[in-house]
């Protein structure tokens, strides 16, 4: 038994979810991604309790730094440590299974420490008082410690953590990915179900990988240069290029904005290869692989260069020119939407579903991240930029990718928990959880949404002025059902039965 | 009418949503109506679906075009520069945001005079937004610090209290961060 699966099986609750316990041949796949999807709910369990608890101090009055608290821990714990890790794998399992290639050494093991590590350090500097997001919001930290309202100690520890995080999520994944793409010798025993670049479903893999590494090197420069400055290991005047808030603000929405787009080209391209395993008897292919490697290839493009959407309300600091440029291009992620929903659409229709709770999840996620799509659209047409940035319609885009891109990946997980687990879940729970967790995510994206529209700000301790509270009540009650849902799966998976009939089927990949 | 969709929060909402509906209409009827278990051939052609991509993509393309290209005369680069052009002379405000207050050369202004607001941020990145009296942002500017000033020209349409809030986190009293202006019926 390898360390990360007995490590599995030794976690309390969660370790019962996700020990391995079907063919032992398959641990080489199995095992790192299963802890890995294991750490990523216990994130998301805090981060859920973290999210209901924001409406709650607002409605019962309690201390702004409270809420300023749960704010920034819920938002550090769903980004990465939840959705980007359930996301590393259940993709990392999946190009494993279809490239017969291990995924085992020192990569992924420092991806799982650096990811899980990072997000404890980062946890730790919030209680210590450290109160900023990912956006990190340069110079904030600095002036935080100036204006006594967190120390320096806490600056150093939440920012190690956010470079180890940064580290797997620019640096092992990618590398990870590329090497079993391109160099890791194939064993034969290991594939389920091969699929070369052509595919749409592993195209994607490779275009995120790509993307991450290169767009998020330069923050990786620039946060390593502020690091060791903060370590006192270079002088703080040698990192002054790096310290200028335009490049600290443009190196990181270079990267934030492109690991947004590059996770959901990820997420498309793995709903692209597990959608045709149900449709009518499951021998069907998607309605068309050109349309849908065009779609990548369009939101791969138009992706890169639309974060200047970020900027806009800085006018005439950033060019207009570069805005409409940042304007046109995040439409021009719309029409690469528009082409995957007309062959996710057209695949269906033309072939029928078989709706199982995987699947179902997966298309509840779908559904939800082009609401949100839509939703990011508008708030990156210039003019309507500078009514809703800063409000709380992107509080609610961002909750939105988020959680769509989970539920994507949660209804992919169930496709393949028989497979890593060798054990098979319930469809009556499965029902029940894309229900409540469908039904709570698009509520709360709703009503995030119209309290943007009303002008209520984000990140904002004080939701009793204008009649805000209303979208409270709201975000609470639908967070509820989001919650519910979410208890379902969670205990679903771990009442999990084994399956006792002969070998695992071969999954379809 | 293209005021209240290009100006105003809800105007945005209402566009959303008008993307929205037909999609979730067609797409979940379209799931839902076609979860069964089909063991035959397909009986939809190619040809059929041929027809109905080139119309989606056509009907995708033109909305984006009309909503973005109508969307140009409301971006504020465009009216600030048509206010600059109009001869009116502007009145310049000088807006210094710091943790947690703003500091402005004037805040008293009259309906429809141009103000020129020139903000900056003198710690940390701020917002300045201003908000209708009845509760609509107007605008928000993202103030980063050493970057420089963020500029627009505004024009007052009806009298009132309006509030000033930072829209961009900046720390603990965030929240308190807030001022006000005041618009009068123009002086004969």
């Amino acid at each position: 038994m390898s360390f990360a699966s007995s490590m599995v099986a030794s976690v309390p609750v969660f370790g019962r979810m996700f020990k391995l316990e079907g063919e032992p041949e398959l641990e080489p796949i199995n095992a790192w991604p299963a802890a890995m999807i294991m750490a990523s709910f216990m994130w998301f369990s805090v981060a859920v309790l973290l999210g209901i608890s924001l409406p709650l101090t607002q409605m019962l009055g309690f201390d702004t730094s409270l809420f300023y608290t749960a704010v920034t821990a819920h938002g550090a714990a769903m980004a990465f440590p939840y959705v980007f890790q359930l996301m590393m794998g259940v993709g990392l399992h999946r190009a494993a299974g279809c490239l017969g290639k291990p995924i085992t050494g020192i990569i992924p093991a420092l991806a799982f420490w650096c990811m899980n590590i990072g997000g404890i350090l980062f946890t730790i500097a919030i209680l210590m008082g450290l109160k900023i997001s990912y956006a990190v919001m340069y110079p904030l930290p600095i002036v935080g410690v100036q204006t006594g309202q967190w120390s320096m100690t806490a600056v150093v520890i939440g920012f190690t953590g956010i470079a180890g995080i940064l580290l797997t999520v620019i640096l092992l994944y990618p590398v990870q990915v590329i090497k079993m793409l391109f160099f890791d010798r194939a064993q034969d025993d290991l594939i389920l179900s091969p699929r070369t670049l052509n595919d749409p479903g592993m195209l994607g893999m490779a275009m995120a990988a790509f993307v991450l590494l290169i767009m998020g090197a330069p923050l990786l420069i620039v946060a390593s240069a502020v690091l060791l400055a903060l370590y006192g290991i270079l002088p703080m005047a040698w990192v002054a290029w790096a310290t200028d808030p335009m490049v600290f603000q443009f190196v990181f929405y270079i990267f934030a904005h492109n690991l947004m787009e590059a996770m959901a080209i990820m997420i498309i391209s793995a709903l692209y290869a597990t959608l045709p395993l149900y449709l009518a008897d499951g021998t069907r292919k998607l309605y068309s692989d050109r349309m849908a490697n065009l779609a990548l290839w369009i939101l791969l493009v138009t992706s890169v260069t639309s974060f200047f959407h970020h900027f806009f309300t800085m006018f005439p600091a950033l060019p207009s020119a570069l805005s409409y440029h940042g304007n046109i291009m995040s439409w021009g992620t719309g029409i690469g939407a528009a082409v995957t929903i007309f062959t996710i659409a057209m695949t269906i229709f033309k072939h029928g579903l078989r709706p199982s709770a995987g699947i179902m999840a997966a298309l509840m996620g779908f559904t939800l991240y082009i609401l949100d799509g839509v939703s990011a659209i508008v708030t990156s047409n210039v003019a309507w930029s500078f009514q809703l940035h800063g409000t709380m319609w992107q509080a609610g885009h961002t909750m939105a990718v988020l959680v769509a891109m989970s539920l994507m990946w949660m209804g992919v997980l169930i496709h393949h928990y028989p497979v890593i687990t060798g054990r098979t879940l319930s469809a009556d729970s499965g029902k029940w959880f894309v229900t409540l967790f469908t039904v709570g995510a698009v509520g709360v994206n709703y009503s995030f949404l119209a309290a943007g529209a009303a002008g209520m700000p984000r990140r904002f301790a004080a939701w009793d002025q204008e009649g805000w509270m209303i979208y409270g009540y709201f975000i609470l009650i639908f967070g509820l059902f989001m919650a519910v849902g979410m208890l379902i799966f969670l205990l679903d998976i771990s009442r999990a039965r084994i399956i006792d009939t002969g070998p695992v089927a071969a999954p379809a990949e | 009418m293209l005021d209240f969709i290009y100006r105003t929060g809800w105007g945005a909402f209402a566009v959303m949503l008008l993307f929205q509906i037909p999609f979730l209409l067609v797409f979940l009827t379209l799931v839902f109506r076609k979860a069964y278990v089909n063991t035959g051939p397909s009986e939809i052609s190619d040809a059929r679906i041929g027809g109905l991509r080139r119309g989606w993509m056509a009907l995708v393309i033109a909305l984006f075009l009309i909503v973005n290209l109508v969307s140009i005369q409301f971006f504020p680069a465009i009216y600030t520069a048509r206010a600059a052009a109009s001869g009116v002379p502007a009145i310049d405000v000088a807006v210094d945001a710091q943790s947690w207050s703003y500091d402005m050369s004037r805040q008293e202004f009259e309906v429809g005079q141009p103000v020129r607001f020139n903000a900056r941020s003198l710690d940390t990145m701020h917002g300045f937004a201003v908000y209708h009296p009845d509760g609509q942002v107007l605008f928000t500017m993202m103030l980063v610090p050493g970057v420089g000033v963020s500029s627009l020209i505004y024009t007052f349409t009806e009298p009132g209290t309006y509030k000033i809030r930072c829209l961009e986190y900046c720390g603990l009293a965030h929240h308190e961060m807030n001022d006000e202006i005041t618009v009068t019926e123009a002086s004969t």
